[in-house]
């Protein structure tokens, strides 16, 4: 507790020494803020007393109900990236910000329909438990842990360094100090708290963000008589590519592409850990489809939010010269549009609550991510690949708190060191990694009786390289960060030709494993599937 | 473990199971590849404008295809808790 108020202190001593900068600092934020932290450092207190189990630190006692999951699931998938950079994309080009919200809501239908009851009943803390239930441990493990752990730390980068560049333009912090602050708020939530109070950091903030968004679009549509054919047609008036933001722009130039763009995006997020492990934080499988419906809900209205956020910020605040610096683009950048708008339609009142929302929700990321990244570590890698099941609670705990402090203070150093990087492409990657490696071997291992360990190893590491690398020599590594002419692999997104070498070495490296292992590997499918289909042997919640 | 009634109800669920969910899968890769086909090779086409306004066929499916989404997982929660959730409980009692 005294490390907690400690840390708050730290804080505020902080904050109050950004309000001596240039400008007048924006005292709504602040203490929006604070409140935030407070609030949350107490549940994360109070949280603390609850986690004495490795159940608990990674479930959450597996007491959440259908709407809380369905809310800290949201929570989770509308991050500041999410919020500010698709109506930032609406702002720049109207209609394409719709093929991302569109690509990332259509994960869900198929994590519903193929995924979130047999993981609910198959597994205990991560997905990993899933594809390890028949196969090898060991290598199975390693790779899951692989594909876990470079998804959540390409999508940690991403995050602390939009984190330090929004928190010092919000707050006029220096880069650094706001990159440590968010390391150090979220090493104490996860350490402390562990699930329960990362699951309810997201929910608060789910809320938070869902009203200020829901607040911000009624304003906007509120000076256009609640019309959206007003909206638009001044829009495009105003706008300097005219009526094409009606219409999909230069976002995907060929079919290629938007049939990878379309795959990542879909199976990536069914193949998102820190997603993934939402699910095991229910009692049951009936809560887990429940959890979906609120989440996809949630999800799809945001979007359309954000739309009309993006439409509003076109006519509010692109030839506002308030909000323009003296090129004429916005102050910051683009992805600034939704918080340039909040001023233009609600003062610096509304303002103050957006901004301390859109650090809240960088928080309540990042602690997702860690925490996941802290499960592969210690549960998948630790616990059952090296010391193999002869497992120790305590020590376990032990690791996975370890684990949250190095993977804390890595997001912290890796966010520092990438400051001056486009970060963009890390969550596009992410997804890529996360539909390619993580999403085939959990849907095959479910589904597809000839799995082999050897299939999925081999085939599951081939498609990870194999994204990373087409990722690199393409057009957003290669030639815009390297500075080469041209891309060896001309398509920006390779999930396309990834996924096909993954299902392909799965299938073909299973199909002619005739080890003796194998044989047994795959004479234990059916009652996987019957525990799958039907729950019967799943672990009880605990009872607090 | 299994008594054979179990060995029924749990055939009777597969199928259910299939029935249910194949159609829901087919609809949401359709619809959302149907809209990305769209994009890439014709993206004139949703910059039409309809019923006199200013609102695109582009926008005005991409909010129907959300909306389209949603629906998808609402009928399945109701299908799920109203066919397989009674078997899945008769089979869990049996065992």
């Amino acid at each position: 507790m005294y490390k907690l108020i400690f840390l708050l202190g730290l804080l505020i001593s902080n904050l109050l020494y950004a309000g001596t900068g240039d400008e007048e600092p924006n005292y709504t934020a602040i203490i929006m803020f604070i409140l935030f932290v407070g609030v949350t450092l107490f549940i994360t207190y109070w949280a603390s007393k609850k986690t004495h189990t490795a159940k608990s630190f990674y479930t959450a006692g597996g007491n959440i109900t259908g709407l809380q999951n369905g809310l800290a699931i949201s929570g989770d998938f509308m991050s500041a990236a999410s919020f500010l950079g698709i109506s930032g994309l609406v702002y720049l080009s109207g209609f394409d910000g719709l093929i991302y919200s569109i690509g990332f809501l259509v994960g869900w239908p198929i994590i519903l329909l193929l995924i979130a009851e047999p993981l609910r009943n198959l597994g205990k803390y991560s997905f990993s438990d899933v594809v390890s239930f028949r196969l090898k441990q060991k290598p199975i493990r390693i790779l899951a842990a692989c594909g876990s752990l470079s998804t959540v730390i390409l999508y940690l980068i991403a995050q602390m360094v939009g984190a330090g560049k929004l928190i010092e333009i919000l707050f006029g912090l220096p880069y650094y100090s706001a990159v440590m602050i968010v390391g150090g708020l979220m090493i104490s939530y996860v350490t402390f708290g562990g699930m329960l109070a990362t699951t309810w950091v997201q929910i608060i903030k789910a809320v938070l963000l869902l009203f200020g968004a829901t607040l911000m679009a009624l304003l906007v549509l509120s000076q256009f008589e609640f019309n959206f054919n007003q909206l638009f047609s001044e829009a495009v008036n105003i706008h300097s590519k005219g009526e094409y933001i009606m219409a999909p722009g230069g976002l995907i130039s060929d079919p290629v592409s938007a049939i990878s763009l379309g795959l990542a995006l879909m199976f990536g997020t069914a193949g998102l850990p820190h997603i993934l492990m939402r699910f095991f934080t229910v009692p049951d499988a009936v809560q887990a489809r429940k959890s979906v419906v609120y989440a996809t809900g949630f999800i799809g209205y945001f979007y359309i939010l954000t739309f009309i956020i993006g439409f509003g910020a076109i006519v509010l605040v692109s030839n506002n010269p308030e909000y323009l610096n003296n090129s004429g683009a916005l102050i910051g950048n683009n992805n600034m549009a939704a918080i340039h708008l909040s001023h233009a339609v609600g003062g610096d009142i509304l303002l103050g609550f957006i901004s301390a929302v859109a650090f809240a929700t960088i928080l309540a990321v990042v602690s997702g991510l860690t925490l996941a990244g802290a499960s592969a570590i210690s549960h998948d890698l630790y616990a059952n690949a090296f010391i193999k099941g002869q497992n120790n609670e305590k020590i376990e705990m032990k690791v996975s708190k370890l684990a949250t402090i190095f993977l804390g203070v890595l997001a912290v150093f890796l966010g520092i060191l990438f400051e001056e990087q486009n970060v963009a492409f890390m969550v596009g990657l992410a997804f890529a990694i996360a539909a390619t490696t993580n999403f085939p071997i959990l849907i095959l291992s479910i589904y597809w009786k000839n799995l082999t360990t050897r299939g999925a190893v081999i085939g599951g590491s081939a498609g990870l390289f194999i994204a990373i690398f087409l990722v690199i020599l393409g057009p957003v590594v290669w030639v815009d960060i390297f500075g080469n002419n041209e891309a060896i692999f001309p398509y920006k997104y390779p999930a396309l030709f990834s996924m096909i070498v993954t299902f392909v070495g799965i299938w073909f490296f299973s199909k002619t494993d005739k080890s003796k292992n194998s044989i047994n590997e795959k004479k234990l499918f059916e009652s996987q599937y019957f525990r799958s289909q039907t729950g019967v042997g799943i672990d009880k919640p605990n009872a607090y | 473990m299994q008594t054979r009634n179990t060995k029924e109800i749990y055939q009777q669920l597969k199928k259910a199971r299939i029935k249910i969910l194949i159609p829901l899968i087919l609809l949401t890769i359709t619809s959302y590849f149907f809209f990305i086909w769209i994009i890439a090779f014709n993206p004139i086409f949703f910059g039409i404008l309809i019923f006199d306004t200013n609102i695109s066929i582009g926008i005005f499916l991409g909010f129907l295809l959300i909306l389209l989404i949603f629906l998808i997982t609402l009928i399945y929660v109701y299908l799920a808790n109203k066919i397989l959730e009674p078997l899945i409980n008769k089979i869990q009692t049996n065992v």
